[in-house]
Order: C-alpha cells, then sequence, then structure tokens
C-alpha cells in the first residue's frame, strides 16, 4: 500500500520536474539571439528572404502559441518535426542515438569492473601503496580536460604509432577500432568519479559492525568480500554511475566533435544552433527520461544490494 | 548509420551488453579506399542538402562541384575561363549574350541543352528558391532569353553588363536538369556521379566516365564531415583522408615539417575587416575613424593574429584580383591617431569590439587591437557574440566589429555587397549612391581602361569614407597527404578550389 502510493507520488513528481523542465528550456532556447530563418539562410540573406521562410516554419508566431502547440503534440506522443530538415523528431535522434548508446556502453562496460576493481583493493587497504598508486592516477586521469587528454591520446596513438585510427569521419570510417581512443578517453575521465566512491563504500562497509562480526563468526575472506562487502560497498556508488550514464548518453560534445562521431552531443549543439526548437525540445525530453528512468533503476538496485534496509523495514 | 541504428539497434545497444553489435551497420573500414580519395570539411549538420543552388557552406558548394559544372570557372585572378560555356559574345550594348555551349552528357546520358541552362537560371532567379547567387542575375530579363538552338543561347539583360560571363562562374549557379527539383539524388553533368549522401554525414561519389573534361584521375571521392580542426588534422595525418579543408593559421604550421602532410596555401585569399559604423555614435566622428585606421599596427596584427600566414592590408577589398588599385600602404601613426582623438574630445573613451567564433582569427585580432588602440588613447574592450548570427548581428547592432569576407572578383564584390540596392551587406551604413553609377558604369562600358578605372575609384571611395578597413588579407590553408597529386593551391570559390577531377592518389 505504502510502496504503492510512494511510487504514485514519484511518478506525479517525475512528471511534474519533465513539465518544469520543458518549459525551462523552451524559454532559454527562445531568449536565444536569432532565430530558425536566420540561422539557416545564412548571413547572405536579405530580410525578405528570412522573414518568409520564418513565416513558412511558424517561427514569426508568438512563443507561447509554439509551445502551446508542442506541448498538445507532446501529451499525446507527437514530438513534431525538425523545423531544419522537416523529419520527425524521432528520427531525428533515433539516428545519433546508437553512436551514443554504443558509445555509453562501451564505457560502462570498461569503467565499471575497472572502477570496482580500483576501488577494491583501495578501499580494503586505505593508505596502503596499492591505494596511494589507484587514486592518485585515477585523480589525475579525472582532472585531466576531455579534449587534452583526447588530443595526446591521437597524437601518440594515431599519429605518432599509428596503431589506430583518429576519426570517425562523421559515421563513415566507423569500425571497432575507431571507437577504442573515444572510449579511452571517457573511460578515464569517468574512472574517478566511480572509483572514488567504490572505494569509499568498500572501507566502510569493511569496517562496519555487521562486517567485522561475520567475520568474527570465521566466515572465509573471498565470502565476506564477495557477499558482504562489495555489495554494500558498490550500492552507493550506483548514483555515481546513474550521473555518468546520463551524462554519456545525453551526449558527450567534446569527443564526439573530438572524434567526429555522429552522436547525441553534437545532435544538441546543432539543434541549439539552428533553434530547431522541437528538436532541442526532443533532446531534453529525452534527457529528463533517461535521467528518471535511471534514478528510478537505481533505486531498484540499491534495495536489492543492501539487505539492511530489508531487514530494517 | 540511419537505418542500422535505428529503435531497435538503439535499445539493444543501450542494453549495455551489446557493445559490439552496431558496429557491423556501420561504415567500411578506414584506409580501405583503394581508388576511393577521402576528403574532410567542416560540415552544415542535418540541414544540409545537395541543391547546388542553395550552397550555404564550404563543403555544398565543394560538393555541387563535383557532381555539376558551371557555364565559365573563375581563375585565381577571378577572370572567367570557359566550362560548358565554349565561347560567348555580347552585343554592342552588352545587353545580349550569345552562349555556345559544348557538347557535355548529363550523367543520366542526356545531353546538355540550352534549355537546361536557362531552367537552371530561372531557378535561381525564383525567390523561392533562396538561391543564393540570385543577386547576380537580377538584371536578366527571362522571358526575353531563349534557346536558339540546343547548344546556342541568348540572354537579354535589362542594362548593359560587359561582365555578365564572370556571373556564370560563381558558386550557386551550376547548371541542373531542366525541370529538376529534387535533389536527393541530384543528375549533373560534373566529374563525379552522385552515389550516395546523408545530411551531416558523409556523401559518396564514383568518377563519371564521360565527363567532358576527361575522366577524373580517382575512382570514388567521399565527402567527410568533420567539423573540429584538430580532428581533421588527425584524420589527415594519421593517413584517414587525403585532404582537410580549411585550417586556420595555427592549424597549418602544424603541418610544417610533416613529411606525411603538405599545407597548400592560396596567398591573399579572406580579408579580415574592421569594421566601423559611420552612422553610429562614436564612429560617426570622421576624426575617430580616422584615429582608428592609423592607430591599429597591421604588421603586428598579421604577425600575431595570422601567425604571418597572410598579407598586410591596405583597406581595400581584392588585394591580388583585377581591378586592384595600387595605392600607397597605409601606415601606422601612433601620434597623429591620439591627436586626432583627442580634437575629438574622445580621450580614454570606452569603446567595446564585437567579435566571435564565427572566424578563427578574430579573437586573437581582437585583443591585439585592444592593445594597439590603447596606446592612441581608446579603451576598446572585447565583447564576444553567439557565432550563428555573428554577421546578421553585427548588421544590426554593431557599431565596431570584427569581420571576414572570402574571394570573389571585385566587380562581384561591390555588385553583390556594396550597391544602395544591397542592403545585406550593409555593415558599416554607409551607402553611397556614386558607388553605384560607377559600379555600373564599369560593368556598362566595353572600353576595359574606362572600367578599370571606375573600379578603382570605387575602391578609393569606399576605402575612404566606407568605415570598413582591411586590415590583413590571409592565405587558404588546406592539407594534402604526401603522394596526392592534382590539388593545387587556391582561393575559395575559384574553380582550381575543392577541385578534385585531377587529384591521383599516391
Amino acid at each position: 500500500m505504502r510502496r504503492g502510493r510512494s511510487v504514485t507520488v514519484r511518478a506525479v513528481v517525475a512528471l511534474a520536474q519533465l513539465a518544469a523542465a520543458t518549459v525551462a528550456i523552451f524559454v532559454l532556447t527562445t531568449l536565444l539571439p536569432g532565430g530558425t530563418a536566420e540561422v539557416v539562410l545564412g548571413p547572405d540573406a536579405t530580410d525578405e528572404q528570412v522573414r518568409e521562410l520564418a513565416a513558412r516554419l511558424g517561427t514569426d508566431r508568438p512563443p507561447g502559441v509554439r509551445f502551446a502547440e508542442w506541448a498538445g503534440g507532446a501529451v499525446t506522443g507527437d514530438l513534431g518535426s525538425s523545423l531544419v530538415t522537416g523529419r520527425t523528431v524521432l528520427d531525428e535522434i533515433a539516428d545519433r542515438f546508437g553512436s551514443t548508446a554504443l558509445l555509453t556502453g562501451l564505457t560502462l562496460l570498461v569503467a565499471v569492473p575497472l572502477a570496482v576493481l580500483a576501488g577494491t583493493v583501495a578501499g580494503r587497504r586505505p593508505g596502503s601503496p596499492a591505494d596511494r598508486v589507484s587514486t592518485a592516477t585515477v585523480s589525475a586521469l579525472q582532472a585531466a580536460p576531455q579534449f587534452a587528454l583526447g588530443l595526446l591520446l591521437v597524437a601518440l596513438f594515431s599519429l605518432q604509432l599509428g596503431w589506430l585510427p583518429a576519426t570517425a569521419g562523421g559515421g563513415a570510417l566507423l569500425t571497432p577500432a575507431v571507437l577504442v581512443l573515444p572510449v579511452a578517453v571517457l573511460v578515464a575521465s569517468q574512472l574517478g568519479w566511480l572509483s572514488r566512491q567504490v572505494r569509499q563504500g568498500v572501507l566502510q562497509t569493511d569496517r562496519s559492525p555487521h562486517v567485522t562480526h561475520l567475520r568474527r563468526l570465521g566466515l572465509s575472506e573471498p565470502v565476506v568480500l564477495w557477499r558482504h562487502v562489495l555489495p554494500g560497498g558498490v550500492a552507493p556508488s550506483l548514483q555515481q554511475l546513474a550521473r555518468i550514464t546520463e551524462g554519456t548518453l545525453g551526449g558527450v560534445v567534446v569527443v564526439e566533435s573530438l572524434f567526429a562521431l555522429p552522436g547525441v552531443g553534437a545532435g544538441v549543439v546543432e539543434a541549439v544552433q539552428s533553434r530547431d526548437l522541437p528538436l532541442v525540445q526532443g533532446y531534453a525530453l529525452l534527457a529528463a527520461v533517461v535521467t528518471i528512468m535511471l534514478n528510478l533503476l537505481v533505486d531498484l538496485l540499491t534495495a536489492r544490494l543492501t539487505p539492511v534496509r530489508e531487514d530494517a523495514r | 548509420m540511419s537505418a542500422a541504428l535505428s529503435r531497435r539497434g538503439f535499445l539493444a545497444a543501450a542494453g549495455l551488453g551489446a557493445a559490439g553489435l552496431a558496429l557491423a551497420g556501420c561504415g567500411t573500414g578506414p584506409g580501405s579506399g583503394g581508388d576511393r580519395l577521402r576528403v574532410a570539411f567542416a560540415a552544415g549538420g542535418s540541414r544540409e542538402s545537395l541543391d547546388p543552388h542553395v550552397l550555404p557552406l564550404y563543403v555544398d558548394q565543394a560538393r555541387a562541384k563535383a557532381c555539376f559544372d558551371t557555364l565559365t570557372g573563375w581563375s585565381q585572378d577571378m577572370t572567367p575561363q570557359p566550362r560548358l560555356a565554349e565561347s560567348w559574345e555580347s552585343d554592342a550594348a552588352g545587353r545580349r549574350w550569345r552562349i555556345r555551349l559544348r557538347p557535355a552528357p548529363f550523367h543520366d546520358g542526356r545531353t546538355l541543352t540550352a534549355d537546361d541552362v536557362l531552367y537552371s537560371f530561372r531557378r535561381i532567379t525564383d525567390p523561392a528558391t533562396t538561391a543564393i547567387a540570385a543577386a547576380l542575375f537580377r538584371d536578366l530579363d527571362l522571358t526575353a532569353s531563349r534557346a536558339v538552338s540546343p547548344t546556342e543561347l541568348e540572354l537579354v539583360l535589362n542594362r548593359p553588363n560587359f561582365l555578365f560571363p564572370l556571373a556564370w562562374g560563381a558558386p550557386g549557379t551550376e547548371i541542373v536538369q531542366q525541370n529538376a527539383t529534387g535533389f536527393d539524388a541530384p543528375v549533373g553533368t560534373g566529374p563525379f556521379r552522385f552515389t550516395s549522401f546523408t545530411p551531416g554525414g558523409p556523401a559518396l561519389y564514383t568518377a563519371f566516365d564521360g565527363h567532358w573534361d576527361g575522366r577524373p584521375a580517382t575512382g570514388e571521392l567521399e565527402f567527410l564531415p568533420v567539423d573540429d580542426e584538430e580532428a581533421r588534422i588527425g584524420a589527415l595525418l594519421s593517413g584517414q583522408v587525403a585532404y582537410a579543408h580549411d585550417l586556420t593559421p595555427a592549424g597549418a604550421a602544424r603541418l610544417d615539417g610533416d613529411d606525411r602532410v603538405a599545407a597548400l596555401s592560396a596567398p591573399a585569399s579572406a580579408h579580415q575587416f574592421l569594421v566601423l559604423r559611420v552612422d553610429r555614435p562614436p564612429f560617426d566622428d570622421a576624426r575617430l575613424r580616422e584615429a582608428v585606421r592609423l592607430g591599429i599596427d597591421r604588421d603586428e596584427l598579421v604577425r600575431v593574429a595570422l601567425l604571418g600566414r597572410g598579407r598586410v592590408g591596405n583597406d581595400m577589398f581584392g588585394q591580388g584580383l583585377r581591378y586592384y588599385p595600387d595605392e600607397p600602404q597605409v601606415v601606422r601613426d601612433v601620434e597623429r591617431a591620439r591627436a586626432l582623438v583627442t580634437e575629438a574630445g574622445a580621450q580614454g573613451l570606452a569603446v567595446e569590439l564585437q567579435t566571435s567564433g564565427a572566424d578563427p582569427n578574430f579573437d586573437a585580432a581582437t585583443a591585439v587591437v585592444a592593445r594597439q588602440l590603447a596606446e592612441v588613447g581608446l579603451r576598446v574592450t572585447a565583447r564576444a557574440l553567439p557565432s550563428e548570427n555573428y554577421f546578421s548581428t553585427i548588421r544590426k547592432q554593431g557599431v565596431f566589429s570584427q569581420n571576414s569576407t572570402g574571394s570573389l572578383p571585385i566587380p562581384d564584390y561591390i555588385g553583390r555587397r556594396m550597391l544602395t540596392s544591397t542592403p545585406t551587406y550593409d555593415f558599416t551604413g554607409y551607402r553611397d549612391p556614386e558607388i553605384d553609377r560607377l559600379y555600373y558604369a564599369a560593368t556598362g562600358t566595353a572600353d576595359e581602361a574606362a572600367r578599370t578605372e571606375s573600379f578603382h575609384r570605387v575602391l578609393q571611395r569606399l576605402r575612404a569614407h566606407s568605415g570598413g578597413l582591411v586590415w590583413g588579407v590571409r592565405d587558404w590553408n588546406v592539407g594534402v597527404a604526401a603522394g596526392v597529386s592534382g590539388i593545387a593551391p587556391a582561393r575559395p570559390n575559384t574553380f582550381a578550389w575543392a577541385n578534385f577531377a585531377r587529384a591521383r592518389l599516391g
């Protein structure tokens, strides 16, 4: 009963957040100088051409009217069409989401085991050489700006050694090898956040009364580690994992630009630059939905991984 | 990409475990081109189209050049050379132009006719097309113009224009097939046949065996969208592409001394301006405009902001091009500039200099200008504006702004941008009917000496009064992989620029 109500409350809050986000993004985008017609036609266009195109696109109407129209469609599942290409917003986003989802998936696939390993090693022996090396390494990687790290990796592995390709050429040259460097950059910049959380979680769990008690009971170390320390230690990191996932899925502008990957980040930038409101709103909705769903997932997983809560209830 | 990674692909990939799955659907391997020439350009994203008459970006123009031909082509000094037009002549009044076409097949086997040319020009002048070259044909009377025979046509003008053949070589005047409306799979007479294209993605063309000027030297030509300059250079240096377009001075400098590549630089290709509004304070005061003109150190600007990869400007458009007058070079005079500032009562005046990322050299130049003008008593601060609509913003709200312009024939530059009837380019508020008179006198005479004299006077007048200061003229840099031949350094908009018909791999 209580659980049902809390789900309802959460859903209502999420919907309200979604609505607020779309209004805020709409207002911010309309506040940007220049309109779609002006940007699309470029500096060579006459005022008359700009006015004509604006009228054709409907962007000369008051913002309130346009928002109402968009929102009316959105609640029925119709996100409208791009002002620039005329294709539906869903098609536009779907085209770009594949590459971004792939990048996100691979990044997590590499980053999560690495973070758990580094965090566990460090967290179980705080202050040890292993802890210091791993903490220093991930902090350094985390501190390096993505573009600097990306350029460095390209310079080394593509230009000097010639082992890996430097660009995806807008998708035309996309091969598994092309993804190595972008994924490396993303892993490097995200690993720190994650492994420090794991380290902290493992450290706390490892020293918690219940784990001490389990050790006193004579449980073998692997059992203590795998069954008790790790689940408890990793649970707090799930929030961080969700942040990383939604951040990467929402588009990694720098990495996409550096490697000419046709992903969501580049799509958002382009949509904002051309003041393509339906498309900007579409991306905003995508980000909001991803965030809400991930949070829900994290809550469920956290509940699963920390049996303490179950007991307390 | 599009079909392979639609919803289902995305859901599977988002399921984290499906890392490898989408890869199979995505394109070919790098360097596997064999006879495929890969070229990297900054691109326009999903708004791109292959309509050759609507070409907002360099990549659009380059693709149009691969697939289509124009009647004439511009040489490096911006004079028209025969292309699809084998020969032409005008009547004594410069109002009736007789053009003879060369036999040229379209990619679908049809032969080019005079009707295709008339249709193309009709389409360009139709306001609904929003063609970039529309202004060049504003005096063309299409009801009086006609096809004399399938290979000959007569164009009739409402007013004399002895330089009309220049207009036929402009970007955006490509000849399309009669009644062509959609350009999803364009058919032209150009050296490469269209093969595939995704807006915002790659575009692939195949050599056209039947091209009237001979088959291209490479089997395939692929345009890759790589917006970031670093990424373009990386792709070039790693051998993934054979050509990287539009490198900044810093980017070109990076290629120096690397034997895997060569930087090709066309001199005096893009003009760097400071524009001062003559109709708004404070630069409605001619003394302050003169103070800026004398206060900036052009040598230092070229050395610092352009890294020396350009020439000092002399406040006139068109260095190195036909009809450019020989005027004494303006040199810095700090004393005089300071005296003018004092005389205008503007000592210590704060002025904002508008800049943006729309041109990679604006910001560096702004910093240098601010320092230089501080020495003459003007306090200049940078004001950064969004790059997407920078040029229309400074046109509407400009006072003191950075500006830049690529290469155009001098008559074209004046005719399209400096007349009272062309307010789109009114960056300084200077409207002068005398410019119009001189321009029409120049284009309306068959006397080349008189024409040259008129154009000289236009440029001198613009230099003296318009508020547009050309402080530098920058090289146009592209990077080419070692072993690639048949690509020459070229000014943008000329026929040789981004022309891959003679390019040969290794």
